[in-house]
């Protein structure tokens, strides 16, 4: 079976061919398999943003290959045109991509622009309209009336929509509140439940990608410095460190504890597992 | 391609060039324009080219860069020569042909305006080589400033301009991150007729005036948050002032304007 995403060596220069010529992502390899959820993760200017533009094709890239579902992508216009659809991809701040005049039509700008018949397209923004929580009333309405939560969600439904089979989160939860951002990250856990499609978030929040990632890419000065699963990657904190990332407070303070000598595990990532484990740890002690 | 884009082409340096007051800089280019045109005779161009390619190398601009100004107008340089050389008639002919001909004049003439060309646009752009878009902007605003006696805003025409270039490359990248958002959703900006393009920019346009407005009302916000009333009794951070070197300036740039009309005079005149 092809994977969803390939990527072969894959380098992509900024102003190429003057002085200031420098490689926004160089010598890119890695593969995500079908049905997986991954976080790319990475410093800003690390290349995470550059190098998801590869994946549907709005960048060329200078060398390398990018196959979706084992074809070049850029082999011909059409395929170009198709990789648009297969792999749909939500930019930060979604919210000010929204231009129609109504939600329903702006939900429906995507599928519309992939030919499908006026049944089909109907049938798709409900559909995704119903999952991001758009309530059927304001399908009406213009986007520019909702609030800044509601207008996300609706960017994001029009993403959804074109039904892509990786999709693509730049930044999901930046500028919302802890509640706006939780309800997104089960948005995100319950669509991939749902569809079975493969999911990429790109974040620089270490906590958002151990809850929801299966597997975890860390980029730093344009090239991919780890990939593997969570406990993998966030075992080697000082690694991290030294790329400006930092491993999650809560593993923080479970390896304070372990310091110690308290005896709790040390892949702890989500501030629920650790509540999870301390919650048992009393239990214990209470029932001594 | 919509990156290359550039509004202003300022060339950081610390030259004369770049030291020299705004104020000054924008008089005098406008002096030297106006005797560009003074120029009648080969001799007093001649002097204007030599100022011309010695304030270059004072400005120690690469002259790539400069070379690069002029670029887009060699079809205006070309279809100017071309037309000089074969309307204008006079002296020796060097060429005849059916309705054509070719004479000294024409030759000379065609020359001449093509130096003189090149001469505005190399004097010009270095105006705005050396010296950033903001400092040009406050230049006008002292020099327009005696207009207030007659209820001009010249302060706030002076903030509105500042601030309109101050957003030209947020508005570029703005332009770009909506196009990519668009494209991601299968936006086809690149065929079509006429029609269908300019049907395939709705998407870009609108939410870029939606953004431009909240940007708008997100500044005079914070403009007001500090206090912000107009140019009523502010004062400057970077006080203009008029140095030894901007005094220099002048004089060479009169000696020059007089060097030109004594070769006027005494020379005999191409145009």
């Amino acid at each position: 079976m092809s994977y969803a995403i390939e990527a072969v060596n894959l380098t992509h220069y900024y102003s190429k061919g003057t002085i200031q010529q420098v490689a926004a992502i160089e010598n890119i390899n890695l593969q995500i398999n079908k049905g997986e959820l991954v976080g790319i993760i990475g410093h800003t200017g690390s290349g995470k943003s550059t190098l998801i533009s590869h994946f549907n094709g709005l960048l060329k890239p200078d060398s390398g290959k990018i196959l979706v579902d084992g074809v070049d992508i850029h082999k011909d216009k059409e395929t170009l045109r198709q990789s648009r659809f297969k792999v749909g991809l939500c930019f930060q701040y979604p919210e000010y991509q929204l231009f129609e005049e109504t939600v329903y039509k702006d939900i429906a700008f995507g599928p519309k622009n992939m030919k499908l018949s006026e049944s089909e397209i109907k049938e798709r923004v409900f559909r995704a309209a119903a999952f991001v929580g758009v309530k059927p009333e304001h399908m009406e309405k213009s986007p520019f009336d909702l609030s800044g939560g509601e207008k996300r969600r609706v960017a994001i439904a029009g993403v959804m929509s074109m039904e892509p089979e990786v999709l693509i989160f730049d930044e999901p939860a930046a500028g919302l509140d802890p509640r706006g951002r939780k309800a997104l990250i089960n948005l995100i856990k319950e669509y991939r439940k749902q569809t079975g499609s493969t999911v990429i978030i790109v974040s620089h929040s270490m906590e958002d990608i151990a809850e929801m990632a299966d597997k975890v890419i860390v980029m730093n000065k344009s090239s991919v410095a780890m990939q593997g699963t969570v406990d993998e990657v966030y075992s080697r904190g000082d690694e991290l460190r030294s790329m400006g990332l930092n491993v999650p407070e809560i593993t923080e303070i479970f390896a304070k504890l372990r310091a110690k000598g308290i005896d709790v595990p040390a892949n702890v990532y989500t501030v629920e597992q650790g509540a999870e484990i301390l919650r048992n740890l009393m239990g214990k002690g209470a029932a001594k | 391609m919509i990156r290359e884009i550039t509004i202003g082409q300022y060339y950081p340096g610390k030259s004369v060039l770049h030291r020299l007051d705004p104020r000054m800089k924008l008089v005098l280019t406008f002096a030297l324009i106006v005797v560009i045109f003074l120029c009648k005779s080969f001799l007093s161009l001649g002097l204007i080219a030599l100022a011309t390619v010695g304030a270059a190398a004072l400005s120690k601009v690469p002259p790539k860069m400069i070379l690069k100004s002029l670029k887009p107008i060699v079809i205006i340089l070309i279809f100017t020569a071309i037309l000089n050389i074969f309307y204008t008639q006079g002296g020796k002919t060097y060429f005849e042909w059916w309705e054509i001909s070719i004479t000294e004049k024409g030759v000379n003439t065609a020359i001449f305006t093509m130096i003189r060309i090149v001469c505005l646009v190399v004097i010009s752009s270095l105006l705005t080589y050396t010296t950033t878009p903001t400092m040009l902007t406050d230049a006008i605003e002292r020099l327009l400033s005696p207009l207030k006696v007659f209820k001009i805003k010249v302060h706030t025409l002076a903030m509105m301009m500042t601030l309109a270039l101050r957003f030209i490359p947020t508005l570029i990248e703005e332009i770009d991150r909506i196009m990519n958002a668009q494209k991601a959703r299968g936006a086809d900006l690149e065929t079509g007729g006429i029609i269908q393009r300019a049907k395939a920019l709705v998407p870009i346009f609108i939410p870029l005036m939606v953004s431009s407005f909240r940007r708008a009302y997100e500044l005079a916000f914070a403009m007001t948050c500090r206090c912000y009333t107009g140019g009523e009794g502010r004062t400057r951070m970077k006080q203009m002032k008029l140095a030894g070197r901007d005094f220099a300036a002048l004089f060479v740039c009169v000696a020059l304007t007089a060097g030109v009309i004594v070769l006027n005079i005494f020379f005999e005149a191409v145009i």
